[in-house]
């Protein structure tokens, strides 16, 4: 296929910055609330399905690597145009579209939730949308290198956090944690499932991969970037195990930000209030990144603008959060949402790869003919 | 490059516009820092509020305000409506109960604490002996800021494991926990002081019986591992000072440097547990005739001392077990040995009046005074 883009050398980014894209594609508003969904599941063995679920992230990440090895230079929208042919191809990539759009929008309803819930409670939905839309769409027109510039910042915003979750520790039962492995094994791997919301955004690695400039390395900073995200996943999970009870973690809603109610520095006392708002330093790679690959998709599908392609965009999520307005739409909203990111991020890149190597194998076989 | 200009603009104006958003500018409103709940005539509940509220000269004025309403944010918008600013409940440092309320029940006042996003979870909760509005609306001759004041109040001591600890994270933790209970402070109106005055124990949300002050250093030991506490007790003479001329008891100070409390769970059914305590302390105050020099008679005053304490342990572990409020987490124990399945017909709050406890006190002075 000639259609593959070129990429210039200028637009490539160093292979090491990929361990900070994967690390704050997924830190995003999934963290405030996981506790409480795996206790659900797992009980005082949440931790354990923590673990699980990275255990099948990593799984994952070696097919994604895998079959983009085999292409080399195309992302996930051309390789699926090169498999499926033009008109399936295009069907996928739609899906693939459609995915990171509704990505990003929960990231935002999310977020804008946690603000209105937590710091202005009468402050218009709408507004504080438009003002992280605005903000999102300025980062994204700096280009490619700003989007990954963002990442390695962000980065910094996420690493105090561990710090800061020493505070409840004084609090720590030590014996919530025991029984270990009481809880039976399908509600681990149930945990483990409900952890897909919390530990999606490294499937960014298939649309991100053709601007490596050294690919080889990538597959090891993209795990490492799992790896480091796993550890401060750990360690919340930890932390909320032995600071709640498994009855209060169940009925607490964010538990992330109620652990650092608790922190009274002399100079802030309400610790959680400041927390909120870093957040959108943290989420804004989140954002940029479900934006650009959504934006790489479309531009593929239809010849379109950026600046079109963003007026389209903002117009549809500012309509999204006026329509999504309650509590229970939202927590239906991120179920549904989880669903269809744990076949996407999870099961498919192993379908992927199947299909990816056994129509190489046939390829080759009729050219050695 | 004039569009980029034009969005640029559009970002810092709608930045700046959300610093308008909701502002909470300090002199425009006033700060709730002590609310206290009493039970009035039928389910209605009476809040008394202290409002601080800080005008430009940095002086702050002090004023109490109470109101009875259905819920308690009823209540508050009633108080709104006499205030000259807007209430504000974030820097909510207290919440105190009156006796009665707390024996019909707290579940839902607790619950709407915990709701509430502007209420931190390190609140202080306690309960007052008789009711509270009289409490707060008394005006005190040394006491100026009563919020402050009993803020003070409860952390220093708390801080010093004097009292029980009851922010509202630990109240709502154990009142959700099936295996433990919680309890609180139990303060008093004491002439121009007030003061902490024992312990309240809770059972499924409601306050089922109290511990006098005497008593709150055995309960904190047994709930928590203690660090560091002042320790007064009273233990026979007989053979530690041979030649004494005064029979009788003998009173000593001791304070703990290094506490360690076990519970081992001996058996499963029945229910059946080890308390072990091991206290390194320092000899604070004793008889003078009591020569503590002598390395055996220190041995026989940790002798002692273990008995004794052993002895008021037990009537503590008896009279939680008496009102059937597991406030020192026997029963985070029993369910951390026992599997789901194991759980599965477990009712603690059932079991807990019938567990067996042995308990074993090892006192070890390891320091004394400068003078023998």
């Amino acid at each position: 296929m000639s259609k593959t883009s070129q990429i210039s050398n200028n637009e490539k980014f160093n292979v090491s910055l990929v361990f900070f894209i994967i690390t704050t594609c997924q830190v995003g508003v999934g963290i405030h609330g996981f506790q409480r969904l795996i206790t659900q599941q797992a009980k005082q063995d949440a931790w354990i399905s923590v673990i699980l679920s990275f255990l099948f992230a990593h799984i994952a990440v070696f097919f994604m690597v895998k079959t983009l090895q085999l292409y080399q230079t195309k992302d996930l929208y051309e390789i699926h145009e090169d498999l499926y042919g033009k008109y399936v191809g295009t069907l996928f990539n739609f899906l693939y579209i459609f995915y990171y759009a509704f990505a990003f929008f929960v990231v935002l309803r999310n977020y804008i939730e946690v603000i209105v819930t937590w710091v202005f409670p009468g402050l218009s939905q709408g507004f504080i949308g438009i003002t992280i839309l605005l903000t999102v769409i300025y980062a994204f027109t700096g280009g490619f290198r700003v989007l990954v510039g963002i990442a390695f910042f962000s980065f910094f915003s996420i690493i105090w956090i561990p710090f800061l979750l020493w505070f409840p520790l004084e609090f720590a039962h030590y014996n919530h944690l025991s029984p270990v492995l009481a809880t039976d094994l399908a509600s681990i791997v149930k945990g483990a499932y409900t952890m897909t919301f919390t530990i999606v955004g490294f499937e960014i690695l298939y649309f991100i991969y053709p601007f490596i400039k050294e690919r080889k390395k990538a597959e090891k900073f993209a795990h490492l970037g799992l790896l480091a995200t796993l550890l401060l996943y750990l360690f919340i999970m930890l932390v909320s195990i032995v600071y709640f009870s498994e009855k209060q973690l169940e009925r607490t809603i964010w538990a992330t930000l109620t652990l650092f109610s608790v922190v009274r520095l002399p100079f802030i006392e309400r610790v959680e209030i400041i927390t909120i708002c870093i957040w959108l330093v943290i989420l804004l790679p989140n954002l940029c990144f479900f934006m650009w690959a959504a934006y790489r998709g479309a531009s593929r599908i239809i010849k379109i603008k950026p600046r079109a392609f963003l007026s389209i965009f903002f117009v549809i999520m500012y309509v999204g959060i006026l329509l999504v307005q309650s509590r229970y739409q939202i927590n239906h909203m991120n179920n549904f949402f989880s669903q269809w990111a744990f076949i996407i991020v999870f099961i498919y890149p192993f379908l992927l790869y199947i299909f990816a190597k056994t129509k190489k194998s046939i390829k080759n076989r009729v050219k050695n003919h | 490059m004039n569009r980029k200009k034009v969005f640029i603009l559009l970002l810092s104006v709608t930045l700046f516009l959300f610093g308008c958003a909701q502002t909470r500018i300090l002199e425009r409103i006033s700060l709730v820092t002590l609310v206290g709940y009493d039970q009035d005539q039928e389910d209605n509940v009476k809040a008394t509020a202290v409002i601080r509220q800080i005008n430009p000269n940095y002086e702050s004025s002090i004023e109490t305000q109470s109101e009875t309403e259905h819920t308690s944010k009823g209540a508050r918008t009633k108080l709104d409506m006499r205030t000259a600013k807007q209430l504000m409940i974030g820097q909510l440092r207290v919440v105190l109960f009156g006796e009665e309320l707390a024996k019909s029940g707290l579940d839902e006042a607790i619950h709407t604490l915990m709701m509430n996003s502007e209420i931190s979870t390190s609140t202080y909760l306690a309960v007052v002996e008789g009711e509270t509005k009289p409490m707060i609306e008394y005006k005190y001759e040394t006491i100026t800021d009563i919020g402050q004041y009993l803020y003070n109040l409860l952390k220093h001591n708390i801080e010093q494991q004097q009292s029980i600890s009851s922010t509202l994270h630990e109240v709502v933790r154990d009142k959700y926990s099936p295996y433990r209970e919680f309890a609180m402070p139990l303060l008093k109106k004491e002439g121009e002081h007030i003061q902490i005055n024992g312990v309240a124990f809770f059972n499924n949300g409601k306050m089922v019986g109290r511990l006098p002050a005497d008593d709150i250093y055995y309960v904190v030991l047994l709930s928590d591992s203690f660090k560091h506490g002042t320790l007064e007790l009273e233990i026979p003479s007989d053979n530690i000072v041979s030649k004494s001329k005064q029979s009788g008891n003998l009173q000593i100070a001791v304070d703990s440097i290094e506490t360690d409390r076990r519970f081992d769970l001996v058996s499963v059914k029945p229910a059946q547990f080890d308390i072990s305590i091991n206290m390194k302390c320092r000899l604070l105050e004793i008889d003078s005739n009591v020569p503590i020099g002598n390395h055996q008679v220190i041995k026989k005053v940790e002798k002692a001392m273990s008995k004794k304490m052993e002895e008021e342990i037990n009537r503590i572990f008896k009279y939680s077990q008496q009102v059937n409020s597991d406030i020192f987490g026997f029963g985070e124990v029993y369910k951390s040995h026992l599997s789901e399945s194991e759980l599965k017909n477990v009712k603690w709050n059932e079991l807990y009046p019938d567990i067996k406890a042995k308990i074993q006190v090892n006192v070890d002075i390891i320091r004394n005074g400068t003078f023998e």
